[in-house]
């Protein structure tokens, strides 16, 4: 139902040090855990999102296809480019404090994208970047100094560490389609990735108030709902975070129809002419 | 030497306008075949262009049988349904069906790898590509995302090596959600682009990464050629129509290759991955580059035998005329002033020689004549019998018959007696000897009169006066002029054979008894001189 919190890293070189650490940090945190709650919710209209990276590759003038053509069985409320929710909306609940650094967290790049694609995370947090494809990646931060390209080998991985507040994007010289956004947010208490269904579930670990934050390619999607955590968990299924609005996706859906319209009178080839 | 010197200016002409045209011809073919190379090089890349698209058409028509496949669809959808894994069955019957279905595929539209990707975008089941784990994804390419998304579309995505792909979506509830997706994979190596020139008659690269990557050409094309395009890549990105339209201006890449770059559509064409279509450039360095390009069906076409022929008649005019206007009539001149030298003969004849040459010999002639005047050398020309004898009688002093040893001292005839005084004009040196009566023979001096004249002695037949017997009162006169005349015919080159005395002498008496007739002359005087480089007889009538 729920997605896991920060994925733990991993590595499999590593993978026995490195879970020693965590498993001493989980020691560490154990009187807290005991007490966290959990907040339920759910996410709705991430259908009326459209993911940035496949809405830029459907564009003719990006030549990204010779031919391109619907199938007609598929209904056109498919057809739209949402995003894939269990990996590219994040769901944070803020403190009205900055919290600690978490531990590291685990970053799997392959299959064209980052898993997850959108983090929201404390500065100071560390990335381990893990290639998971049969080829080598070569990320970048963009307008980052400190996570210049560099190769990442088959199976190898790569640290980083979120330098400050803001958003930063990571992306991959050898591989266009991979964007991945890091958002640098010091109240960070937890954060979850919604199910196929949009469901989600926020482990708390300190009662307090929060806000529960939906964040999509590197913004805050839909409108923040207070929340306040106390030793029992909380429910927010009534209250849905609503991340898309339908009218909005509607009328985008009405000036992509026209634009492929208008495309199709154009030679279709998305390369040379 | 007319002739030759037209002839000079013909093969002069000739050879300029040879060269001038030749020149004029490399011009043209360079430029035309600049043209057609520029031209073949933009059909190739169309034909490359259409076939890749087309390929790629029917390829994702193959997808269809995976996708309407029940197995594939129903299996998907658990996939799909499972947040946190992949059932394991579900690989396992997804890899079947992957094996079952392409094995129906045509052979030619086969594909290298096959992946069934469920709506997560993880790699459920795959057939012909080695991945590295379990959760080996490829949901985040935008073909494959598209494909969960209800389209149909292809891809080139440069992924260890370039791959062309295409993706279609597999459906299980049609109220639903694409269960997944299929997603086919061409590896694009030496084969594919092998096949490709053998379809398309290109031949063509694949570059990646700044690497050639495939390459293939038909026959007659080195394929190591294409090498030379990773040297030309890196300044490709400076070429403003290749980043703009995706598509290069032609390169010529050293003097052997033209190219044309065209980027690859789909991600690719974000890496700088493409294809460059090349062509061996049909130009010449020059008149004779022509020589170097042309093959054995152009050589057949030149027309060798006709090229032969025109030089064996051209050269073979050139040399006929050369012989027949210098080294003919120079030869002649050498032999005839080779006699001279030799004293074969007195003077050249004029009338041997053509053109220049004649002049040159009544020059030289001149030119002798004019020395021996001078004292320089002895007179080669004939006695005047006036200088010699000096003024003649009317009448001869002597019988026909009388013995020169017969005439009175004190007669106005010269004393033959005194040889001691020579005629004027002969020199002192001594001189040649005149030459002797036709038939070659020398009269000799009679020993009886050893100082008579020479002259008279020349024409003194063997037999002394006895053989001398027409009885004309001019006859010793006459005999003297005849052998004046006789040897100024072999001084000019003239056959002096059957020219006989008689018949001089019966002409001499028509022309004595017609001019004195006609001018009431009492006699006619005779002399011989030269006319136009011939022996002529000149009459001159006296009243006296």
């Amino acid at each position: 139902m729920s997605a896991p919190p920060f994925p733990r890293v991993t590595a499999p070189g590593r993978a026995p040090r490195r879970g020693l650490a965590v498993l001493a940090v989980l020691a560490l945190l154990a009187p807290a855990v005991a007490h966290a709650a959990k907040v339920r919710g759910r996410v709705e209209g991430f259908r009326n999102l459209l993911n940035p990276v496949w809405a830029d590759a459907r564009d003719p003038k990006a030549h990204g296809y010779s031919f391109r053509e619907q199938v007609p069985t598929v209904r056109a409320e498919f057809r739209r480019l949402f995003p894939h929710a269990p990996k590219e909306i994040c769901v944070a609940a803020l403190a009205a404090t900055p919290q600690k650094a978490t531990p590291p967290v685990l970053v799997r790049v392959g299959g064209g994208r980052t898993t997850p694609v959108t983090l929201v995370a404390p500065p100071g947090t560390r990335l381990t970047f893990q290639n998971t494809d049969p080829f080598k990646h070569r990320l970048y931060g963009v307008g980052i100094n400190t996570f210049q390209p560099a190769d990442t080998q088959r199976g190898g991985s790569r640290d980083w560490s979120v330098p400050g507040p803001g958003t930063f994007e990571i992306r991959d010289e050898l591989a266009p389609s991979l964007r991945m956004w890091v958002i640098g947010e010091p109240t960070v208490a937890a954060i979850a990735y919604p199910s196929m269904k949009g469901d989600f579930g926020l482990t708390v670990e300190t009662p307090g108030d929060y806000v529960v934050q939906a964040f999509f390619a590197g913004k805050k999607v839909g409108p923040a709902i207070p929340v306040k955590v106390d030793l029992a968990d909380v429910d927010l299924s009534k209250s849905p975070l609503k991340v898309g609005d339908e009218k909005a996706a509607a009328a985008a859906d009405k000036a992509e129809a026209e634009k492929a319209k208008a495309s199709d009178q154009a030679p279709k080839e998305g390369g040379a002419k | 030497m007319l002739l030759s010197r037209f002839w000079y200016v013909v093969l002069a002409l000739l050879l300029g306008a040879g060269f001038f045209l030749l020149n004029i011809a490399s011009s043209m073919f360079n430029r035309a075949g600049q043209l057609s190379l520029a031209q073949g090089l933009a059909s190739d890349v169309q034909v490359v262009s259409w076939y890749l698209r087309d390929d790629a058409r029917q390829r994702a028509a193959q997808l269809i049988p995976f996708a309407l496949d029940p197995d594939m669809a129903k299996n998907l959808q658990r996939s799909s349904d499972s947040d946190s894994r992949v059932p394991g069955d579900a690989r396992a019957k997804l890899t079947e069906v992957l094996k079952r279905v392409s094995a129906q595929i045509p052979k030619e539209l086969a594909f290298d790898s096959l992946f069934a990707v469920d709506q997560h975008g993880r790699v459920v089941a795959s057939f012909g590509y080695q991945a590295s784990s379990e959760d080996f994804e490829l949901g985040g390419y935008p073909v494959v995302a598209d494909a969960l998304h209800g389209y149909v579309r292809d891809d080139t995505l440069v992924l260890d090596r370039p791959y062309r792909v295409v993706a279609r979506p597999v459906e299980y509830d049609l109220a639903a959600a694409p269960a997944g997706a299929i997603v086919g994979a061409r590896v694009v190596d030496d084969r594919f682009a092998r096949e490709l020139s053998q379809r398309t008659g290109a031949a063509i690269a694949f570059y990646a990464h700044g690497q050639r990557t495939a390459a293939a050409a038909p026959e007659g094309f080195t394929v190591a050629n294409l090498d030379q395009i990773v040297g030309d890549l890196a300044d490709l990105d400076q070429d403003k129509e290749y980043k703009e339209k995706g598509r290069s201006a032609v390169r010529v890449i050293g003097t052997l290759l033209s190219v044309q770059y065209t980027r690859l559509p789909g991600e690719a064409w974000q890496l700088g991955a493409g294809y460059a279509v090349a062509r061996a450039p049909a130009a010449v360095s020059g008149p004779f580059g022509f020589f170097g390009k042309a093959d054995d069906k152009d050589k057949k076409a030149g027309n060798l035998i006709i090229a032969i022929l025109l030089v064996i008649v051209f050269g073979g005019a050139g040399i006929g005329f050369s012989v027949l206007e210098h080294t003919r009539p120079l030869r002649l001149f050498k032999t005839e002033v080779g006699k001279l030298a030799a004293g074969a003969i007195e003077q050249l004849t004029p009338s041997h020689f053509r053109g220049i040459y004649r002049k040159i010999a009544s020059d030289l002639n001149d030119g002798v004549d004019a020395i021996l005047a001078k004292g320089g050398g002895p007179r080669r020309g004939p006695a005047d019998f006036k200088e010699v004898l000096g003024d003649l009688p009317d009448q001869p002093q002597m019988s026909a018959f009388s013995l020169p040893g017969d005439s009175a001292p004190g007669e106005p005839v010269s004393d033959p007696s005194s040889p001691s005084q020579p005629p004027r004009g002969l020199p002192n040196a001594p001189s040649r000897p005149m030459p002797g009566p036709p038939g070659g023979r020398r009269p000799r001096p009679s020993p009886q009169a050893p100082d008579v004249a020479p002259v008279g002695d020349a024409t003194m037949p063997e037999g002394g006066l006895a053989a001398w017997g027409s009885g004309d009162p001019d006859e010793a006169e006459w005999r003297g002029v005849f052998n004046d005349f006789v040897a100024l015919k072999q001084q000019c080159g003239e056959a002096t054979d059957g020219f006989t005395y008689e018949k001089f002498e019966a002409n001499l008496r028509k022309s004595r008894e017609r001019l004195t007739q006609h001018h009431g002359a009492k006699r006619v005087k005779f002399s011989v001189y030269v006319k136009e480089g011939r022996a002529a007889l000149k009459a001159n009538p006296i009243k006296e």
